[in-house]
């Protein structure tokens, strides 16, 4: 009997309402880059389908929305980007009108019926594609000069309220994707995150654990509104960031994290990494139709003994309570649906239930719990579907079958759920408390399902189902979703962002990365993250899901720099030193986003890329201790496996815990 | 059709930019894969790193050369296909020259086709577009790679086959936007407009044809006058 199925069903019924986006463009950006970006999005016309609909909002200082026509004049729009408004102001000063048919919820918005509203800032692409190049191609530079000294000023709060008030008034109930495209932080109006001078910079993690971040609660809390409004309509924000200094990612992740969007963090727009992970949001599966869907509701149900303790990922809780609702809360519990406005093939939501014994009764021999998800959404092609994935397990005495518990269980999602249980507790809790917490959980797994004779550290033996599991804790613990320090507030948000979302694989990747070593000896190798791994005759590849690095060994660096890879008689050594960056472009290939690339070898200053991930087994610290030097030491007075693993057994072993 | 090739990042603004895939490569559905690298190593349990095998000592006189290439000693690596060119594609020995005549001709041939059947702002804001093509293109402003894919194109565009024109007008919006961003649109739409014209011509043909087959079978009916 198979221990899964998922079933979909495709909607025949009721009106198909096409794709929309809006684009929402800071014009507050250098000329080259602001150029780059042009041809960026006059590209993606090409690739969007004829009947999507489509529109555009500009701002800089004022944000001005622009009337899409056929006709020759173009007109636009504009307000001031100090003063918010309320979405029924916005769609008032736009002329839109409600609609005379009150919309049922159920039913999405029929564009058709309401030709008057939806022509004027949202046109299908067959209609427009011609002048909005055009419109696009003539798009200037924020014409308001920047003083010595200052930042641009820059509305980025009024703007993705407009554009969500737009969505609001035009398209409740339609999937649909807000794009904004910003070049540096907004620096007026509401949802500032820094101001206009230069000299006081925008808040680190130092000052925000200072409550040094003036801006920083009132702007998050203007987001945040956008976002739930936004979610609320089953419409998902995209924030595409490229600027050399922080934009806000920190105030603005709800926009993407509520919604399902977007986020993508790069140095400038006129990078192969913006264009090229542009690019890929618009891929097409086997049968032509995007790789994205919209306006999805999870739905989950359980049997008896199972209750639903809350779910992790892109969503918001639609509140719905009932039977299998836990009054316990992991992540954003309290109901069984959630929405989630954005997918894409990798999405993934972690779910997280307790397991209710009524007073203690005995499991029924061959007693099953059942879990049933139901997945409503709108696939690119228009089209409604329901996916149904339906699982039935056996269930398992604690005190009796531990054994049965023990081989069933899969190591790899149990990190990941973990994991993303601190990086959410993380965003609200203090860091220390949240690692404490996470070693507690350890140490008390390693109790129960440990091998030990109590008091003897060294008796302490774990079967291979948890093989890898310390390793991803240890890891998890130094990785940039609880270490901040070394990072700005915006690239945690951004590293916690993709955390949030991804596929196991791509988890995993995450809080462990991959290391593989070239070399002579044999064919490419998997080895062990560690210090003892960078050796000179090897070239290792890392893949930390936000970089690719190659690292060559110092005598491979030396006979490359020697030119051994021109000469015919060492074709093996040419060979060689393709084989990883042949690997690396296999992944380069693929990923979204497009992964940070770095070429390096032994000393190269690029090459802290490496060693900062690597367990440091040899530090300067225990350098001497070791006898024979192996690998490579690291500076630095972090705390390594082996340490970590050595306490950890202690305090397993120990009765006192 | 469209390049494969792979071209490093833009090194002046992002010092470690991944390289950028060709539109070709990019929407190929994946040919031969080389094993994907997610495996991992346990820790040892009982704490010490393993040593391995064969190292080099540090601290020794430079190394001496890499091992000679030879049938025994060629590292076999994992993936079986053979590393693809970093290089863009190099060009033929033998060029023939692509004549703006050629492209151009046809192009204007087929907004001629639409001009009953679409609207006349929009033919004109195409043939604005063509004017600029053409104007480009004796300006010597537009590199090999698109007059070839151009020509392609109209190739294409001739016999019909739209789709594949379609993906052609794509592949040279995603690998050279900075050329042809001014006019493509306008290529684009003639493109659409031509597939739309054609199969209404199909559609009148059949039902001329279906007419025409009704009065021929049956000829027993009397028809009115």
């Amino acid at each position: 009997m198979p221990q899964f199925s998922t079933v979909e069903y495709v909607i025949q019924r009721g009106a198909q309402s096409p794709l929309i986006f809006l684009y929402v463009v800071d014009t507050c950006l250098e000329e080259d880059d602001l150029q780059a970006l042009k041809e960026s999005l006059q590209m993606s016309l090409s690739l969007l389908p004829p009947d999507a609909l489509v529109g555009l909002i500009t701002f800089g200082r004022m944000v001005q929305v622009h009337e899409l026509s056929c006709e020759g004049i173009s007109k636009s729009y504009v307000f001031r980007g100090t003063k918010d408004l309320t979405a029924k102001q916005i769609q008032d000063m736009l002329g839109l009108t409600k609609p005379a048919v009150p919309v049922h919820p159920a039913r999405p918005a029929q564009p058709q019926e309401h030709p008057s509203i939806s022509s004027r800032f949202l046109q299908p692409i067959h209609k427009i594609d011609m002048n909005l190049t055009d419109l696009l191609g003539e798009l200037q530079r924020d014409p308001w000069p920047v003083p010595q000294g200052k930042r641009p000023l820059r509305s980025t709060g009024v703007a993705l309220s407009i554009a969500v008030g737009l969505l609001e008034g035009t398209f409740p109930n339609t999937g649909a994707r807000i794009m904004l495209f910003i070049g540096g932080p907004p620096t007026q109006g509401p949802g500032m995150v820094v101001g206009d001078e230069l000299k006081v910079p925008i808040r680190s993690w130092h000052d925000i654990e200072k409550d040094n971040a003036r801006f920083m609660k009132k702007a998050t809390k203007h987001y945040e509104m956008l976002a739930n409004r936004a979610a609320a309509n089953g419409h998902c924000i995209d924030i595409y960031a490229c600027a050399l200094d922080q934009t806000g990612l920190l105030e603005m992740k709800c926009c993407t994290n509520l919604t399902g969007g977007h986020m993508v963090m790069g140095d400038s727009f006129n990078t192969s990494l913006f264009k090229q992970t542009f690019q890929r949001i618009f891929s097409k599966d086997f049968n032509g139709n995007f790789r994205m869907a919209f306006g999805a509701t999870l739905e989950v149900k359980t049997s008896r003994e199972l209750k639903v303790a809350g779910a992790i990922g892109p969503c918001v809780s639609l509140n719905v309570k009932g039977p299998c609702v836990s009054e316990n809360e992991l992540g954003v519990g309290g109901t069984s649906q959630w929405k989630i406005c954005g997918l894409d093939p990798t999405s993934t939501l972690g779910i997280y239930f307790e397991v209710v014994n009524q007073h203690n009764a005995p499991i029924p021999q061959g007693g099953r719990g059942a879990i049933q998800f139901v997945t409503h959404y709108q696939h690119s092609s228009t089209q409604r579907r329901i996916r149904v994935t339906t699982i039935a397990r056996n269930w398992a005495d604690a005190q009796s079958q531990l054994k049965h518990i023990e081989a069933a269980f899969d190591q790899e999602a149990a990190a990941v759920l973990m994991a993303r249980l601190g990086v959410f507790r993380a965003e609200s809790e203090e860091g220390p408390d949240v690692l404490r917490w996470l070693d507690r959980q350890l140490i008390r797994l390693c109790q129960k399902f440990g091998q030990y004779t109590k008091e003897d550290p060294a008796s302490f033996r774990l079967s291979d189902s948890f093989s890898l599991y310390p390793q991803f804790m240890f890891h998890l613990r130094r990785s940039p979703f609880l270490q901040v320090f070394n990072n700005s507030p915006d690239e945690s948000s951004y590293y916690r962002h993709h955390f949030a979302r991804q596929d196991l694989t791509q988890s995993l990747i995450m809080i462990q990365p991959i290391l593989y070593s070239y070399s002579f000896h044999g064919p490419p190798e998997p080895v062990l993250l560690d210090s003892s791994s960078i050796l000179a005759d090897r070239i290792l590849l890392m893949d930390t899901f936000f970089q690719i690095v190659i690292y060559l060994g110092e005598t491979i660096a030396q006979w490359q720099k020697a030119g051994y890879q021109d000469m015919p008689e060492y074709e093996n050594f040419k060979h060689l030193l393709q084989a990883p960056l042949d690997d690396a472009q296999e992944i380069l290939h693929a990923r979204f986003p497009m992964p940070r690339y770095i070429n390096t070898e032994h000393g190269g200053s690029q090459a802290r890329f490496l060693l900062s991930k690597v367990n440091p087994s040899q530090t300067h610290n225990n350098l001497y201790a070791w006898g024979q030097e192996t690998g490579a030491p690291i500076l630095t007075d972090d705390v390594s496996l082996q340490v970590f693993m050595d306490h950890l057994k202690k305090l397993a072993v120990s009765s006192a815990c | 059709m469209a390049g494969l090739y792979v071209k490093p990042g833009n090194k002046e603004r992002g010092w470690n930019d991944p390289p950028q895939f060709s539109y070709g490569l990019q929407t190929q559905a994946g040919g031969p894969k080389r094993t994907p690298l997610t495996k991992r190593v346990a820790a040892p349990q009982d704490g010490s790193p393993r040593v391995p095998t064969s190292e080099t000592s540090p601290g020794a006189p430079p190394m001496g050369p890499p091992p000679l290439s030879s049938k025994a000693s060629r590292p076999p690596f994992v993936g079986s296909c053979p590393p693809s060119s970093m290089e863009p594609t190099n060009f033929p020995v033998v060029e023939s020259e692509i004549l703006l005549e050629d492209v151009l001709r046809p192009l204007e041939r087929a907004l001629e086709d639409c001009r009953g059947h679409t609207k006349k702002q929009v033919c004109d804001d195409i043939s604005r577009r063509l004017a600029l093509l053409q104007e480009q293109w004796a300006g010597g402003k537009l590199s090999m790679p698109v007059k070839k894919r151009m020509a392609l194109l109209v190739q294409e565009l001739s016999s019909h086959q739209w789709d594949a024109a379609d993906d052609i007008h794509r592949s040279l919006m995603v690998d050279h936007v900075t050329e042809v961003s001014q006019w493509m649109v306008g290529v684009k739409r003639l493109i659409a407009e031509k597939r739309s014209l054609s199969s209404e011509e199909e559609a009148n043909e059949e039902k001329s044809v279906a007419t025409a087959e009704q009065n021929q079978t049956m000829p027993g009916i009397q028809h009115d006058p």
